[in-house]
């Protein structure tokens, strides 16, 4: 792949550092603007794929809420959010449920499992 | 009339750790009053995470974080009043609840722990012409609706206000099938963190218009578009830039409010600046044994900030309420001085470190002097932003000599 130029913002700490980066797909050949080495790696994983923890909310029954939040328990390949959220709006869980509690596994086969953020009692 | 030493107003992160840390200090008999039926506060809706990134060292979810706090708290035995509404407080520190459990409550308290938070800017505080349709909601509210009850607010979204309530709803409505088609911001900056515009909008190509307003709200029964102008240097509207977007929902994110009406009933001195008790170091108020902390003081940036002044009110609120904390505590002023909008705390009474949290009038992107004076501290920092609270601390041995206002600076390096 040709040589190409990419901006970043980088969001490994609040600094949030501006970078200009000259990369061919895989590899960087260049970076300027980022104020620590940090970025190295965030803006190489953002190259190959932009991963990120997903939360959202998931529908329940014998809870006092008709929702419980939830989230990927490490992150996922960010373009697989539409995937994941359309998967999910069709799941439905039972009260009791603990929080960290795994309510579904390995989505996707990201790895990943979608896990309870609250504990949420039999109403 | 019930009687306690440590009261706290609220259970949200600032109410939580004060609770906590009031029985830590030593505090025998420590109630916790929450108006809501579940303890958490607002944390209990801000399903997202990155959370306690600094106090725990851990990315949490609100509810994580607000989980892992009441069972700390419930180790202690501390008393909890749910569905409770304080109604009114006194100076001489009587408070005056309403409850369906325990109906109407008087409680006498040794000390007071404020920690009610904030609210949000509405319609009305921002005036925004135009009819009076359904769908227009707080970012906040919208989402409440969406984690908490599970009701999609709308379809077609217009955002008002880039703070970080507005930004994090930008994503969580698109994740959840609606089209957010554009965030306006009156100022030349956003109002949020940076990762959150990078993370909330950039990842969901959802654009930030910066500079622009909302001048007319169109619609009978619901919103059905929004006209968006572009603003001059002095915030005013520029006429020949209006643009209708055809939307039906619109959420404002211009600004939190903290929420002190019962503060006022106590005769509680309040700052311009912050809108929040005028505070020392310890957290005091300006009603001796009254205590802050959290949004209701001023609205912090993090939850980490949050739980750090609630550490400081209930252990400072423990001491007082068993009469150990010192009496000679006459505070100094701290006044906000070059490039300085906003401060906190505002006095300074020789008790503990002077933890600053500062918030510069203008930007400035590149490496700057944070100066504290008495005694003449200097701390560098990479940048100054006003959507950016900057953090600092003088210790304690440096400032006991000081005998007038300490004054805060900003200035380029």
């Amino acid at each position: 792949m040709a040589a190409e130029k990419k901006h970043f913002v980088c969001v490994v700490c609040p600094v949030g550092c501006e970078i200009d980066v000259v990369h061919d797909g895989g590899k960087i050949i260049s970076m300027e603007g980022n104020k620590c080495e940090k970025s190295e790696e965030f803006v190489l994983q953002e190259l190959i794929e932009p991963m990120r923890i997903l939360t959202t909310t998931i529908r329940i029954d014998g809870s006092r809420w008709p929702v419980i939040p939830v989230r990927t328990d490490k992150a996922v390949p960010k373009r697989l959010f539409p995937l994941m959220m359309r998967r999910l709006r069709r799941a439905k869980l039972q009260a009791p449920v603990n929080m960290l509690d795994v309510v579904a596994r390995d989505v996707l086969h990201t790895g990943a499992n979608i896990i309870a953020t609250r504990t949420v009692r039999r109403e | 009339m019930m009687e306690v030493d440590v009261a706290v107003i609220g259970s949200g992160p600032a109410g939580l750790t004060a609770a906590i840390h009031a029985h830590k200090g030593g505090a025998r008999k420590v109630l916790l009053l929450e108006r809501e039926e579940e303890l958490g506060g607002i944390l209990r809706q801000c399903i997202h995470n990155g959370f306690g990134l600094e106090q725990f060292k851990q990315d949490y979810t609100g509810p994580e974080y607000a989980e892992r706090l009441i069972r700390e708290l419930e180790k202690t035995g501390v008393q909890c009043f749910l569905n409770t509404l304080v109604t009114d407080l006194s100076s001489d520190r009587v408070i005056a609840a309403l409850s369906p459990e325990h109906g109407a409550l008087e409680i006498k308290a040794k000390s007071i722990v404020l920690a009610m938070g904030c609210r949000e800017r509405t319609r009305p505080s921002i005036g925004i012409p135009g009819t009076r349709p359904a769908g227009i909601f707080t970012a906040g509210v919208a989402q409440r609706f969406v984690n908490i009850d599970g009701y999609l607010p709308g379809k077609k979204i217009v955002i008002l206000g880039s703070g970080d309530i507005g930004l994090i709803m930008a994503r969580r409505l698109t994740l959840e099938g609606a089209r957010v088609i554009g965030v306006y911001e009156i100022m030349t900056y956003p109002g949020g963190l940076k990762r959150n515009v990078v993370q909330c909008l950039n990842d969901f190509d959802i654009p930030l218009h910066l500079s622009h307003t909302v001048t007319e709200i169109r619609g009978k029964e619901r919103v059905e578009g929004v006209v968006v102008s572009k603003v001059d240097s002095n915030l005013r509207p520029m006429p020949g830039t209006e643009q209708l977007i055809q939307c039906d929902t619109l959420l404002l994110s211009v600004g939190l409010i903290p929420e002190n009406e019962l503060s006022k009933k106590a005769g509680i001195e309040l700052g311009a600046a912050t809108k929040g008790p005028i505070t020392t170091e310890i957290m005091e108020t300006s009603v001796a044994g009254i205590f802050t902390c959290g949004n209701v003081s001023t609205v912090f940036d993090l939850v980490d900030y949050v739980a750090q002044t609630g550490a400081a009110a209930g252990t400072a609120a423990a001491l007082y309420a068993s009469g150990s904390l010192s009496t000679n505590r006459h505070p100094v002023d701290v006044i906000a001085g070059e490039n300085v909008r906003l401060l906190f705390p505002q006095r300074y009474s020789f008790q503990d470190d002077l933890v600053l949290f500062i918030r510069a009038a203008e930007p400035v992107e590149k490496p700057v002097i944070i100066e504290v004076a008495p005694p003449g501290s200097k701390i560098n920092r990479l940048y100054a932003r006003p959507n950016e609270m900057l953090r600092v601390k003088v210790p304690r041995e440096k400032l006991a000599e000081v005998k007038q206002p300490i004054t805060v600076s900003i200035r380029e390096k």
